[in-house]
């Protein structure tokens, strides 16, 4: 018996180590390709600026589709700033999907709007739509607000909010996210310069704005954000977004658009049945059935994304909602890979099958599993005495070491793509923030990513995952 | 003390040494980990100490330059100028500076210069061009132009057609077609800015293609630039092998409603690429080209999809009333909802709200049709 057990212990620590150095070397990679798709990026923007978007008769149409659900506290504030956007050729659709609160009535009040005759042509089945309004007053020309049956899903709203959108391409965001005043001329650039491929979604970097300043739905100052937990997701953002999927877009396989903020193609997304409502990871599993059929009709194609900071978001500052966006996410990334595994290792799926979804299936999916196997592992060690405690702690300070060399990185690569932050005591909390997220954020991560998984295996019922808000910081009055 | 220390490293090498492998590469990637983790900390301290030293230097500069440029050419009275050029000459004395010596500074010069002289256009933008040339800011430009690096040729290439300054077409002709996306473009605005004589003949020469993003700069180049001698576009249309090129020119016979290159224009519609196809139907009908109506409506029914939502939007442009019929047909009868929509626009182009055939279509329609109806006639709906 000991034997068996003895065996056992050497393969999971040889699988472990296996794993363990894969991770960290593509890790390594994706370091390496982010900083040239960086630099790429800042050397091509350098000599085209997109003024001539602001113009253009030749800019193409774009769509800015944003839902909302119970948002009654910043509705108006939100629907102000995305009107602020600045392109030549833009529509917005406000998705209310069925809000319980007053946002409707406030918006029917700030924006004059009246019931319209829309042609609304569901190419996607979605809840009922119950009215779409337009506004009376000409300097609201490019709002539409559609109002329509809780869907119980973000997805579905969106979904609403295609069928209704008159160009090819649009911008999906959340209504309480704000976005850069040149958001859709910088999304839409990566489309236009494209060669050769068709760029079926393009993201932009996300970052968190609890502690930003907003003047009337306008964002007037930026800094991190002060309370700990809000600051770790930062740090983790500037990881994922500009190490992380700059690294990808390199090599054309970048796993996800954010549904924070992406602009996709619309025939394409179409063609694909839009958002699936029952999903809990709607945009990441979008963006697979996408690939699949460009994949599947022999289109080639591409997703970008931009090391610019386009959205700011606030993410949630407490471990209770933060534990709930967490396990929604783990769930969502479990179901996509139930749902998708016919595509993993099928080289049919070129890039997809081949290298995103192995690396999400053992990366992303698996990770939180080994980990706590690791540590249950770990911890049986101890009680039997088995543990070498300097090899142990070689091992330790090696992954603490490098975990915080790659976040250090990134936000190198942040600084070499903008500097955001203008005092040099928010860039140096910053960076001082790693060395705390390996001991006090990231089991946070694995033990909500368990939940999730679990949640998906027993089936827990779950509704549109609406994040409570606090609101953001006003500037005073002037 | 020194003693213990050495003894201390000697015993970390003996147990580094004899240590297990895996041990010997965790230590050694701890050591790298640390470094880069140093380095990247050097590294933003550096560029953000460089970056607030460099903008502390060019305001200070771009002050001194606002300054000397207000006071000896903004200031200055063109009616008092005896002759062009002369407040440039007197300015240019001003400009020798310690300042202005060194490359950093003249690049500011240059970039400052650059700045007004597209804001300030008449005699006082020549005068700025005189003092460029003046300075000899030009060569510092030329000098870039001959680099080896894309970015400085890019940079040169801007400034050199932003201040109007003849370079040889064998220079700039080759780089119009350079693998360098950002250099290719640059060539391209310089080259339609600079030539005497043919600012289009790089179009002749294309083998990339030109990116929607190439388009939407150079359509901009080309509509804004003064004194351009504006070609037959039908050349290219009719002889390019480059369908990106031919697609550009459709939108530039469009601008210029140039009506000579109809013929070409619709030669394209037997083409076999059906989007070049629709391009050439949405170029037809933004011209209101009436004469094509007939043949559009003839290969209506053989198109895809794209050109038919083209063919129905390019009658209701053309609004001739010719085909009226048609539409209400493809209204009534297409399952499209697409097409049904874009027909029951044309018609609503065509025909008054209140007109006979309107109200005729509100009562006999479907319901669904109703409300594309409406949908078309509601001015608060734009698409």
């Amino acid at each position: 018996m000991q034997r068996i057990w003895e065996i056992a212990g050497n393969f999971f620590e040889t699988a472990v180590f296996i794993y363990g150095a894969v991770l960290l070397v593509s890790y390594a990679v994706l370091a390496i390709c982010s900083l040239i798709a960086v630099r790429k990026w800042v050397m091509s923007e350098k000599y085209q600026g997109g003024d001539v978007l602001l113009t253009s008769p030749l800019a193409p149409g774009i769509s800015v589709i944003a839902p909302a659900f119970n948002e009654g506290l910043t509705i108006i504030y939100n629907v102000r700033s995305l009107l602020t956007l600045k392109y030549v050729r833009y529509e917005i659709i406000v998705v209310n999907d069925g809000s319980t609160d007053n946002s409707m009535e406030q918006l029917i009040k700030e924006f004059s709007l009246v019931p319209v005759d829309f042609a609304y042509n569901a190419k996607i089945q979605t809840r009922p739509v119950k009215k779409i309004y337009k506004s009376t007053d000409p300097a609201y020309a490019k709002l539409t607000i559609i109002d329509k049956v809780n869907g119980k899903s973000k997805a579905d709203a969106v979904n609403a909010g295609i069928n209704a959108a008159a160009f090819d391409h649009f911008v999906c965001t959340d209504v309480d996210c704000v976005l850069d005043e040149n958001t859709i001329i910088e999304l839409i650039k990566p489309v236009m310069k494209e060669k050769k491929k068709r760029v079926i979604a393009i993201g932009a970097t996300l970052r968190v704005a609890n502690s930003n300043i907003f003047d009337q739905g306008v964002m007037v100052g930026v800094r991190p954000p002060k309370q700990l937990l809000p600051r770790f997701q930062e740090v983790e953002y500037i990881r994922a977004f500009v190490l992380g999927k700059m690294g990808w877009t390199l090599m054309n396989c970048v796993p996800n658009v954010s549904g924070g903020l992406g602009l996709f193609d619309k025939e394409i997304t179409i063609r694909c049945g839009g958002y699936d409502h029952t999903s809990f990871g709607e945009d990441m599993e979008l963006m697979t059935r996408m690939c699949r059929y460009a994949q599947d009709n022999k289109i080639p194609y591409a997703i970008r994304y931009i090391p610019q900071t386009l959205c700011w978001t606030e993410v949630p500052s407490t471990i209770k909602i933060f534990g709930r966006q967490r396990t929604r996410w783990a769930r969502g990334l479990a179901q996509l890979m139930h749902t998708h595994f016919s595509m993993f290792l099928k080289p049919k799926y070129g890039r997809m099958g081949m290298i995103v979804f192995p690396y999400n299936f053992f990366f992303e999916l698996l990770a939180p599993i080994i980990e706590f196997a690791g540590i249950v592992y770990y911890i049986v060690m101890v009680a039997m005495g088995h543990i070498n405690w300097p090899t142990a702690l070689v091992l330790l300070v090696f992954v603490y070491t490098y975990s915080i060399m790659i976040t250090t990185l990134a936000i190198l690569y942040d600084q070499i793509t903008f500097r955001y932050y203008n005092s040099w005591r928010d860039v140096a909390l910053l960076c001082l923030t790693p060395f705390l997220e390996f001991f006090l954020y990231h089991p946070l991560i694995v033990f909500f990513s368990l939940r999730g998984y679990y949640f998906f295996l027993t089936g827990k019922k779950a509704g549109w995952g609406n994040m409570q808000r606090r609101g953001f910081q006003v500037a005073p009055n002037r | 003390m020194n003693f213990s220390l050495l003894d201390f490293l000697e015993s970390i090498f003996f147990e580094f040494r004899y240590a297990p492998l895996i041990i010997q590469v965790a230590i050694i990637f701890v050591f790298v980990a640390v470094t880069l983790t140093l380095l990247a900390y050097f590294s933003i301290l550096r560029r953000r100490f460089r970056g607030s030293q460099r903008d502390k230097k060019i305001t200070r500069l771009n002050e001194l330059i606002d300054d000397l440029l207000i006071e000896n050419v903004l200031s200055q009275d063109p009616e008092t100028v005896e002759t062009p050029g002369q407040t440039a000459e007197t300015a240019a004395e001003a400009f020798h500076l310690p300042q202005f010596s060194k490359r950093w500074g003249r690049q500011v010069l240059i970039d400052r210069l650059l700045n007004y002289r597209n804001n300030v256009r008449g005699a006082m933008g020549d005068e700025i061009r005189t003092l460029y040339l003046l300075l000899e800011l030009d060569k510092d430009s030329f000098k870039k132009l001959k680099s080896r690096k894309w970015n400085r040729k890019v940079r040169a290439l801007n400034e050199l057609s932003s201040m109007e300054i003849g370079v040889a077409d064998v220079i700039i002709l080759p780089l119009t077609n350079s693998r360098n996306r950002e250099l290719r473009a640059a060539a391209r605005h310089a080259y339609i800015k600079l030539s005497k004589n043919e600012p289009f003949k790089f179009f002749d020469l294309a083998t990339e293609p030109l990116l929607l993003w190439d388009q939407v700069e150079l359509f901009r180049i080309i509509t804004t630039t003064r004194h351009i001698a504006i070609p037959n576009f039908a050349q290219w249309i009719t002889y390019s092998s480059n369908k990106s090129v031919i697609s550009f020119c459709l939108k530039l016979v469009v601008h210029y409603n140039q009506l000579k290159a109809i013929p070409a224009v619709l030669k394209l519609l037997d083409t076999k690429d059906h989007l070049l196809r629709a391009e050439a139907i949405n170029c037809l009908g933004k011209m209101k080209i009436a004469d094509v109506e007939d043949k559009l409506v003839y290969i209506y029914n053989n198109q895809p999809l794209n050109c038919q939502i083209e063919i129905l939007k390019a009658l209701g442009r053309i609004g001739s009333g010719k085909h009226t019929e048609f539409l209400r047909q493809e209204f009534m009868l297409s399952t499209d909802f697409e097409l049904r929509k874009h027909a029951a626009k044309s018609l609503t182009n065509t025909e008054p709200p209140g007109s006979e055939l309107i109200g005729e279509l509100m009562e006999t329609s479907t319901p669904e049709n109703q409300l594309i109806l409406k949908h078309c006639m509601n001015p608060l709906i734009k698409f």
